[in-house]
C-alpha cells in the first residue's frame, strides 16, 4: 500500500524558481496559506540558478520606455505581446528593490557602484546578481514568511472541481509516496520544456505544468520557438555555453567564479565572420551546419577558440514564449483557479527571438509576483477545495501504473530514441515539411505505443517514466505548431517557407486538445502592434534569413 | 562519466549535495551516514555539488556518455 499524505492550502505553489518563490512569498504576505512545490529543492531547483542577469528599466538611470519597447518589438520581430513586455520592464525595477530587501547581493564595479550591463546591439540593460546564491536567499524569505515548502515532490496531475482546478496530485522523487494538494488556488511555476539534451543543464525541465494544464483542458501556445544555445564541441555535456557570442561566464571545468560575460566573435571553417549578436537571430551555427560550413568558432581576443556546436538546450522556447496561454496579465489562465508564471506561462513578453539579457529572470519576478496577487485575490472568494474520490481514484492508479507493469520500456530507453529523433538540426531547427512530418509519425508511435508501456523499478525510474511522458508531449507540440506555421519568423526557421509572411503570420499559435487529438489554431496579434506595412521587408526585419 | 566520486573519507553526511542535485543523483547512504551516488546516468553535468560541497569531496568528470541505442529496452 502507498503511502498518501493530503494536505489542504489557499495557495499551491508549483515550482521553486524565481517565478514561484515570488508567488509564494507575495501570496503570504497577503495573509493567506501557501504552499510550495518542487521536485527538486526550493531555490536550487529549475532555469534560475543558471541565470544572473536580472534587466531593470529605471527612468533615473537614463533609460526610456520607448527605446526599449522598440528593441524588442524589433528583434522580438511583431509577435510580442506588447502589454506583456511593458509590464516586464515596469515591474521590474519594484522586483529589483524587493531583491535587495531581500538581501540579495548585486555586481558592484571597482568604485563600489552597482554593475550595469548593456551589450552590442541590445538597447535594454541589466545587473547581476549574486551566482546562484540568490535562490537561497529568496527561499530564506520564503520560509521566513511562512511559506511551506515540499522539496523532492513532483506533482503531475491538476486536481478538478465543478471545473475549476483544486490542487495537484503527485509523487514523491524518492519514496513510493503519493502527495495531494487540496487548494483554492493554484499557481503554476514549473518552467519550460526540453527534451532533456545533455548540452544544457535542461533535464528537469520537462514540461510538466504545460502537460497538466493541456490535459485538464488549457490552450498552449509559443512551441515553434525556440532558445538557441550552444556548448563546446570537445565537451557538448558541460553548461553554461552560452551563445556563440559570449564567452562563457565558467570555463572547464567547473570554475563557478564570479560571472565574467565577454562578447566574441564567431567565424565557420571558411574563415568568415558571422553576424554578431546585432543582426543575428542566434541561427549562425545552424544555418552554418546545413551549408555545410560547420564547425563553428568562437574566436577570443583574436584566438581562434574552441569549437561550437548548437542544439544544447534543444526543446526549449524562447524565455516565457511558451507555455500555458494567460488571458490577461495578471496569469490567470483559462482554467478557473489556476494561475501561470515564469516559463510555463506564455505572456509572449520576448516573441519569436530572445531580444535581450536578463528578461528571463526578471520576467519570472514580475510574473510570479502578479500571478501570486491574483491567486489570493481568487482563494479569498473560492469555496473549500474537495475532489471526488472517483477522480482521485483513476488518477492514483495512472500515476502508479508503471510500477504495476513487469515489463515494457525503460523510461531512459525511450527518452534516448526521442532525443536522437528530435536533436539533429535539420528537425528542430532547420525545419521543413517532410521531415516534421517523419519525425511526428516517431513520436505518436512513442506517444501511442511506448508511452503507455513505460515501466518503473523505483520512486526514481517512476519520475523518470511521467517526465519521459511530457517530453514526448512537447515533441508532439513543437511539430505541430512548427507544421502549422507556413512562414519564418525569428527562432522558428522553415525551408519551405524561408521569408517572414506578414499580415498573415502576424499572429499565435495555439494548441488545444479537441476530442482527444491536438488541434492548433491561429490567433491574430493586434492590428495596432503590426510593424508599418509601408516599410521595406528588410527596414522591418533587420536579422535575414541565409538568401534574403 | 559525469559525476564520478564521492570521497568517503572526505564526506562528512551533511547531505547539501543532495538538495543540489535536481536530478536525483546522489542519495544519502543512511546506514553509513554518507552521500553515495544513486542514479550516475541522470547526472546533467551542472556541477552544483561540487560547488556546494563544504568538504570537496565530489568529484564530477567533464565528459558524459550515453549509452549505444539498441533495439529496445
Amino acid at each position: 500500500m502507498v503511502k498518501e499524505n493530503v494536505f489542504e492550502t489557499d495557495v499551491l505553489v508549483i515550482g521553486g524558481g524565481m517565478s514561484g518563490l515570488f508567488a509564494a512569498i507575495k501570496a503570504r504576505e497577503q495573509g493567506v496559506n501557501v504552499t510550495l512545490v518542487d521536485k527538486g529543492y526550493a531555490g536550487k531547483a529549475g532555469s534560475s540558478p543558471y541565470a544572473f542577469f536580472f534587466a531593470v528599466f529605471n527612468p533615473s538611470w537614463g533609460h526610456r520606455m520607448d527605446d526599449w519597447m522598440k528593441h524588442v518589438n524589433t528583434i522580438g520581430e511583431y509577435v510580442n505581446h506588447r502589454e506583456w513586455t511593458e509590464i516586464l520592464f515596469k515591474d521590474s525595477y519594484d522586483r529589483y528593490n524587493d531583491l535587495l530587501a531581500y538581501g540579495v547581493q548585486v555586481q558592484k564595479d571597482e568604485k563600489g557602484e552597482i554593475k550595469i550591463s548593456r551589450f552590442p546591439g541590445i538597447d535594454t540593460e541589466s545587473v547581476q546578481l549574486e551566482k546562484r546564491v540568490f535562490g537561497q536567499v529568496i527561499r530564506k524569505q520564503a520560509v521566513k514568511q511562512g511559506v511551506k515548502i515540499f522539496d523532492r515532490v513532483m506533482l503531475l496531475d491538476l486536481l478538478k472541481q465543478d471545473g475549476r482546478i483544486a490542487g495537484a496530485i503527485g509523487i514523491a522523487v524518492d519514496s513510493y509516496e503519493l502527495y495531494i494538494f487540496k487548494a483554492k488556488a493554484t499557481v503554476m511555476c514549473s518552467g519550460c520544456a526540453s527534451y532533456r539534451p545533455d548540452g544544457w543543464p535542461v533535464s528537469e525541465l520537462t514540461a510538466d505544468g504545460e502537460v497538466m494544464a493541456y490535459q485538464a483542458g488549457a490552450e498552449i501556445t509559443g512551441k515553434e520557438w525556440n532558445e538557441m544555445k550552444s556548448t563546446s564541441a570537445d565537451y557538448p555535456a558541460v553548461t553554461m555555453g552560452m551563445s556563440l557570442w559570449m564567452k562563457p561566464p565558467v570555463d572547464m571545468p567547473l570554475d563557478l567564479g564570479p560571472p565574467q560575460v565577454q562578447v566574441i566573435k564567431g567565424f565557420n571553417v571558411d574563415g568568415q565572420e558571422l553576424p554578431g549578436l546585432a543582426g543575428s537571430n542566434f541561427m549562425e551555427l545552424e544555418f552554418e551546419a546545413h551549408a555545410g560550413r560547420a564547425p563553428v568558432f568562437g574566436s577570443f581576443e583574436g584566438e581562434k577558440g574552441p569549437r561550437r556546436v548548437g542544439g544544447a538546450a534543444t526543446g526549449l522556447s524562447v524565455h516565457g514564449s511558451d507555455g500555458i496561454w494567460p488571458v490577461d496579465t495578471r496569469g490567470t489562465t483559462q482554467l478557473p483557479g489556476l494561475f501561470a508564471a515564469g516559463d510555463a506561462c506564455a505572456t509572449m513578453m520576448c516573441g519569436a527571438v530572445y531580444p535581450g539579457v536578463g528578461y528571463g529572470l526578471t520576467g519570472a519576478a514580475v510574473t510570479g509576483t502578479r500571478a501570486g496577487l491574483a491567486a489570493v485575490e481568487y482563494a479569498r472568494n473560492a469555496g473549500k477545495a474537495e475532489v471526488n474520490t472517483a477522480d482521485l481514484a483513476r488518477l492514483r492508479a495512472a500515476i502508479l501504473a508503471p510500477t504495476e507493469r513487469k515489463g515494457g520500456f525503460s523510461p531512459r530507453w525511450v527518452t534516448q530514441v526521442l532525443r536522437n529523433t528530435m536533436i539533429p538540426y535539420f528537425i528542430t531547427y532547420i525545419k521543413k515539411e517532410d521531415r516534421m512530418k517523419a519525425a511526428l509519425t516517431i513520436i505518436e508511435f512513442l506517444r501511442d505505443h511506448m508511452v503507455p508501456k513505460l515501466y518503473a523499478r523505483d520512486p526514481h525510474e517512476l519520475r523518470l517514466a511521467h517526465e519521459t511522458r511530457n517530453i514526448v508531449h512537447t515533441a508532439e507540440s513543437k511539430m505541430k505548431a512548427s507544421l502549422f506555421r507556413t512562414e519564418s519568423r525569428g527562432t522558428h526557421y522553415r525551408e519551405d517557407y524561408p521569408r517572414r509572411d506578414d499580415p498573415n503570420w502576424l499572429a499565435w499559435v495555439t494548441l488545444k486538445a479537441e476530442n482527444g487529438e491536438m488541434k492548433a489554431y491561429k490567433k491574430p496579434v493586434p492590428k495596432e502592434w503590426w510593424p508599418d506595412l509601408s516599410r521595406s521587408y528588410k527596414e522591418r526585419y533587420p536579422n535575414p534569413f541565409p538568401g534574403e | 562519466m559525469a559525476i564520478e566520486k564521492i570521497d568517503t573519507e572526505l564526506c562528512n553526511g551533511c547531505g547539501i549535495c543532495v538538495n543540489s542535485c535536481s536530478m536525483d543523483v546522489i542519495r544519502m547512504d543512511k546506514k553509513n551516514k554518507k552521500a553515495v551516488i544513486q542514479y550516475p546516468e541522470d547526472c546533467m553535468l551542472c556541477g552544483w555539488c561540487v560547488v556546494d560541497c563544504p568538504q570537496n569531496a565530489i568529484y564530477v568528470s567533464p565528459y558524459k556518455s550515453s549509452p549505444l541505442i539498441v533495439s529496445w529496452g
